[in-house]
């Protein structure tokens, strides 16, 4: 019965504190073009790179950073254990997982047909992230819908 | 699956949560349970019929469509 993938409590809110920097930091670069410069490497000097997609011998990792804390925290949002953690919050845990999982496809296969050219690559950017929120706020509003039809 | 929970606790005179903390689930899965939207584990089932001195069938009835 015990769920040992989940985090202790206390991640949700260390996960909403990474969140801000990460989604601000995230919305700079892709909207402002904004970068650190002490995280600019030369194309040698990181793992995998290909050469169509950047022409210049540079690459900037700013956008690395705030990727990276974005899902890390969206994952201590979503994995932190619920204060009372039970076999009907797990059940209400799977459920919404599932929901979001089906939700986010049916939005990824619609996004497919109707955005076409590089306008597609942005698609791809939002998937990798939605299904983690579609399935915190799926969650949290079965929590919320529990906890207020509750009567003594 | 119906129950006789409510009426249980009520005979105990038991609040959701206090029912909640002696069996060590949250009040949700009390509420959950009486208004018949939540199915508990077997063990759950147990540790209710042993904290009101009653077999889990008592507690817990079949109907018609299960």
């Amino acid at each position: 019965m015990k769920s040992s993938l989940l985090l202790p409590s206390r991640y949700k809110w260390i996960g909403f504190i990474l969140l801000i920097p990460s989604l601000i930091l995230g919305l700079l670069v892709r909207f402002r073009d904004f970068s650190f410069d002490f995280l600019t490497l030369t194309k040698s000097q990181t793992l995998v790179h290909s050469k169509n997609l950047n022409l210049d011998d540079l690459i900037n990792l700013t956008d690395e950073l705030a990727l990276t804390g974005l899902i890390v925290a969206l994952l201590f949002i979503a994995f932190a254990r619920e204060k009372q953690e039970d076999e009907f919050i797990n059940k209400l845990r799977l459920e919404s997982l599932q929901w979001a999982l089906l939700f986010n496809y049916v939005l990824l296969i619609l996004a497919t047909w109707l955005v076409h050219g590089l306008g597609y690559i942005d698609v791809m950017m939002y998937n990798m992230l939605t299904i983690l929120i579609f399935f915190i706020i799926r969650f949290h509003v079965a929590l919320y819908r529990n906890r207020s039809s509750i009567n003594e | 699956m119906k129950n006789i929970l409510k009426i249980e606790r009520a005979r105990h005179s038991l609040t959701q949560q206090g029912l909640a903390e002696k069996i060590g689930v949250s009040r949700q899965t009390i509420n959950a349970m009486e208004s018949n939207k939540y199915v508990p584990s077997t063990v759950l089932a147990l540790k209710i019929a042993r904290l009101f001195q009653l077999k889990v069938e008592e507690i817990f009835l079949l109907e018609e469509n299960d």
